[in-house]
């Protein structure tokens, strides 16, 4: 990662937390939790906003991301893979911050 | 042929890669014939469209939820229901279940590729609104049904053949076919998996890296998905 990115992975947890230093951050995982809710009128509104503050463009590129997650999450709990090996400590204060360390999902790699 | 008609600026690349996927389930693979494929499409869309089941209830043991006659054995249901809305509740002793009323280990592996691809793109369409990808007329070939004897239990609840890269690209592996449909689709609706450890503020199409990632990471979380 650049170091002169300023991240904070708090975003991650909840659109509440804002930005986190990614343009339009805060308005993307709203868009995420839309599309979690599945809220037609959640989705509909979340799209104007979004098509409003970043353009079609940006609407259509970020529910393919989202969506390409909706595959990659049930590929990884559907067949029990373990977090990587060389995963585990390097990301062992982001997954503390984000707040997954309690999903029933957790499965780490033997050493 | 295209798969999204709509004013909204769908990339070429994008679309493509939804027609080439539902154009896979259609065709007979390792384990399933193209129209066992298109069943267990149309069953993803059926689970995700109806009213909220909880993790542990079983679909077909609920009254008129699943046809008698239903082209795929009952337990493949139930793991389709359970994979699409609850993914996050997955434990070994649910896969064994499954495995457990004779679904075969690799045919469960291609299942879930199926499943996980129809997630991806049918949840791309009902967020922008648009009508999903149509099916295509399925194969009636049937499958070799082959094990493949190089896949083996190891760090997955399911065979996993001898594979580098990440755990998640492993997971499929035992069913090469899967793991195609999989990089197709993660390259135009994520990043190609040759660039995934690129400079993180690299721009990609009309996102930056990083909102990608928050994407994804986001989505992640609210899935309940560890990894």
């Amino acid at each position: 990662m650049n170091q002169d990115s300023q991240i904070s992975f708090e975003a991650i947890d909840g659109s509440q937390a804002g930005d986190g230093g990614v343009k339009h951050g805060a308005l993307l995982s709203r868009l995420c939790e839309a599309m979690f809710t599945q809220d037609p009128d959640e989705i509909a509104s979340i799209r104007d906003e979004v098509i409003e503050a970043a353009g079609p463009d940006v609407l259509v590129d970020a529910i393919a991301v989202s969506a390409n997650f909706y595959m990659m999450t049930r590929i990884a709990d559907g067949t029990g893979t373990p977090l990587d090996v060389g995963t585990i400590e390097p990301s062992a204060e982001i997954r503390e911050i984000v707040g997954v360390n309690d999903f029933m999902s957790r499965r780490e790699a033997s050493r | 042929m295209v798969a999204y008609t709509t004013e909204l600026p769908i990339r070429l690349d994008l679309d493509t890669s939804h027609v080439e996927v539902a154009s896979r389930w259609a065709t007979t693979g390792s384990w399933w014939s193209g129209v066992e494929r298109v069943a267990i499409v149309e069953e993803v869309r059926r689970a995700r469209d109806a009213d909220d089941l909880a993790p542990w209830e079983a679909p077909s043991q609920l009254d008129g939820l699943v046809a008698k006659d239903h082209l795929l054995p009952t337990a493949v249901v139930d793991a389709i229901w359970r994979i699409t809305n609850h993914p996050g509740t997955l434990t070994a002793e649910w896969h064994a279940s499954i495995l457990g009323q004779d679904v075969n280990p690799q045919a469960y592996v291609e299942l879930v590729g199926v499943v996980a691809q129809a997630n991806a793109v049918d949840r791309f369409a009902d967020a922008l609104n648009v009508a999903r990808v149509t099916l295509p007329e399925a194969s009636s070939d049937q499958p070799l049904r082959s094990n493949d004897n190089s896949a083996e239990v190891t760090s997955h609840w399911v065979p996993t053949a001898q594979v580098k890269g990440p755990n998640v690209v492993k997971a499929l592996s035992a069913v090469p076919f899967e793991v195609e449909s999989m990089s197709l689709l993660s390259a135009t609706q994520y990043v190609p998996m040759g660039t995934l450890l690129s400079d993180l503020v690299s721009d990609q199409n009309s996102l930056t890296r990083m909102q990608i990632e928050l994407i994804a990471a986001r989505t992640s979380k609210l899935n309940e998905c560890f990894y």
